[in-house]
């Protein structure tokens, strides 16, 4: 350091080296949750988005009228690494799912806090959670840690997904600011908005999002998958997860199901 | 101001707790679980329900006997189903709906222990899971827990230790469990004065777990009184 700067007080010393303050510059900002930038952003929130999407995972969702489909990819950075255990889908009732994408100890963490809601709710009320209940719990939790100064928020980005007894199927997408809504299909994580302009073709009409049988929803989020990533998908880079009038039970598909969906896909095309 | 309160029965009635005097039990046989149970819940004198279900299920391979005080016991099991639904969320190959029976009888034991001074609950847990396959757990008032082949509970279980004793078999056929229960529940019914009401059967095996109930007219001592010719009709 010249000894010049040396010598003046941490204030000057600060002002002289700052960046310029013009209008959008995030400098001086990015530290702190609990403040806003002048065109009223939330840095560490956008930051937040920015590391799920830094992650290089795609998952997509969807909803029909009888079933909702989450599925995601099974990237296993290291051929050392046991393929059973990994996983972006978790049980958080027998009958609710949730497909999380982002950084691996966040998601850990709110899947934690989901499950431990769910219990709590069906001990005290006596009735499973709903989906947008416990999706709107997670939320406000999401919510809290963009407004504490000691805690960042969390890079995961969650689809609860379930058959509720009075809305039907439902799909729930939560993000790091505190945002949730129910979705007729969604995605999230590093190919987002591009697989967001594939399904807004998809699902169109009066009708849209609930009129997909559950082939054509699980057909749907594949092929979506499949176009955004810009490659053949194999059945065990994919991880699909379902929920079904039939059936309410969250569960995955298995290898061979879903070799049957990618050669449904493939022949239609 | 002593004698105008002895007349009006409500305060007696608020001051007895409610509780299932009762005969529970369950036994293993080969392949799976009968539990057992009677069906009246006593506020004192007065049968508070006739007809009330004393085995609770926890998951779909496990299901709990209760005795002893109503609200201890419908409050321990809601705990437990709680503790255990959490619990086996995190187990990534759980099947949904199953538990490990020791796990659940465990988690039993640590509330009834934890809380001996406060509770007064004797519980039964019955179930079949894969790994060891069919078990009896009892749990009686001060929080012990102990692995049977078969146990009994609640006041009317002291009248029939001696006959189940004596004519318990380890390999059972289910039809045969589901007998050797029913007639056990209605020796003590007919002894019992708080036991009665119909006799509630859930057996539980491999490939899920079943209800029945038997009515008083179906069970071979009629009507809480033993038969006239009472030797013949135990033989048979």
């Amino acid at each position: 350091q010249p000894s010049s700067q040396r010598n003046s007080t941490p204030c000057e010393w600060r002002r002289r080296n700052r960046p310029s303050m013009s209008r959008g510059s995030g400098a001086g900002y990015d530290r702190h949750i609990t403040i806003f930038s002048p065109e009223g952003r939330l840095y560490q929130v956008e930051y937040a988005f920015k590391a799920i999407k830094s992650v290089g995972v795609t998952s997509i969702g969807v909803r029909g009228k009888d079933s909702v489909v989450v599925v995601t990819q099974k990237k296993i950075p290291d051929k050392l690494i046991d393929p059973s255990d990994v996983t972006h889908m978790y049980k958080i009732t027998k009958v609710i799912g949730l497909c999380a994408t982002g950084k691996g100890p966040d998601i850990r963490n709110v899947v934690q806090k989901a499950r431990h809601a769910a219990a709590e709710f069906r001990h005290q009320f006596g009735y499973e959670i709903p989906v947008d209940f416990l999706a709107c719990k997670m939320a406000d939790q999401f919510q809290v840690y963009t407004q504490h100064a000691y805690m960042r928020p969390m890079a995961a980005m969650c689809m609860f997904i379930g058959i509720d007894e009075e809305r039907g199927p439902c799909l729930f997408k939560n993000d790091p600011a505190g945002y949730y809504v129910g979705y007729k299909a969604t995605s999230a994580g590093a190919k987002e908005q591009e697989a967001v302009n594939f399904l807004e073709k998809k699902v169109k009409g009066a009708n849209a999002g609930n009129e997909f049988s559950q082939e054509e929803a699980i057909q749907t989020a594949i092929a979506c998958l499949q176009t955004v990533l810009g490659e053949d998908l194999k059945a065990k880079e994919l991880e699909v997860g379902i929920v079904s009038s039939d059936n309410r039970n969250f569960r995955l598909l298995k290898t061979e199901q879903v070799e049957e969906h990618l050669t449904a896909i493939s022949e239609r095309d | 101001a002593q004698g105008a309160r002895r007349k009006l029965p409500w305060p007696y009635v608020t001051r007895v707790k409610l509780s299932t005097g009762t005969t529970i039990m369950a036994c293993a046989y080969k392949g799976g679980v009968v539990l057992g149970a009677d069906s009246r819940t006593s506020t004192g004198n007065y049968i508070a329900n006739r007809a009330s279900d004393k085995i609770t299920c926890v998951t779909d391979n496990v299901w709990m006997c209760r005795s002893g005080s109503a609200a201890d016991t419908q409050n321990v099991c809601a705990y437990v189903k709680n503790l255990v639904e959490e619990h086996n969320m995190q187990r990534t190959n759980c099947d949904p709906g199953m538990a490990d029976v020791k796990m659940v009888a465990n988690v039993t034991m640590q509330l009834a222990y934890g809380n001996k001074d406060k509770l007064s609950a004797g519980m039964i847990i019955g179930g079949w899971d894969a790994k060891e396959g069919a078990q009896v757990y009892g749990i009686p008032l001060g929080g012990s827990l102990t692995r049977t082949p078969f146990t009994v509970g609640g006041s009317g279980s002291a009248y029939i230790y001696g006959w189940c004793d004596n004519t318990f078999r380890e390999d059972m056929s289910r039809e045969e469990a589901e007998a050797w229960v029913t007639r056990a529940i209605s020796l003590a019914i007919a002894r019992d004065a708080s036991s009665g009401g119909v006799i509630r059967l859930v057996t539980i095996h491999e490939h899920g777990s079943e209800r029945k109930m038997l009515q008083p007219h179906e069970h071979p001592a009629c009507h809480d009184e033993l038969p006239a010719r009472c030797r013949e009709s135990i033989k048979a």
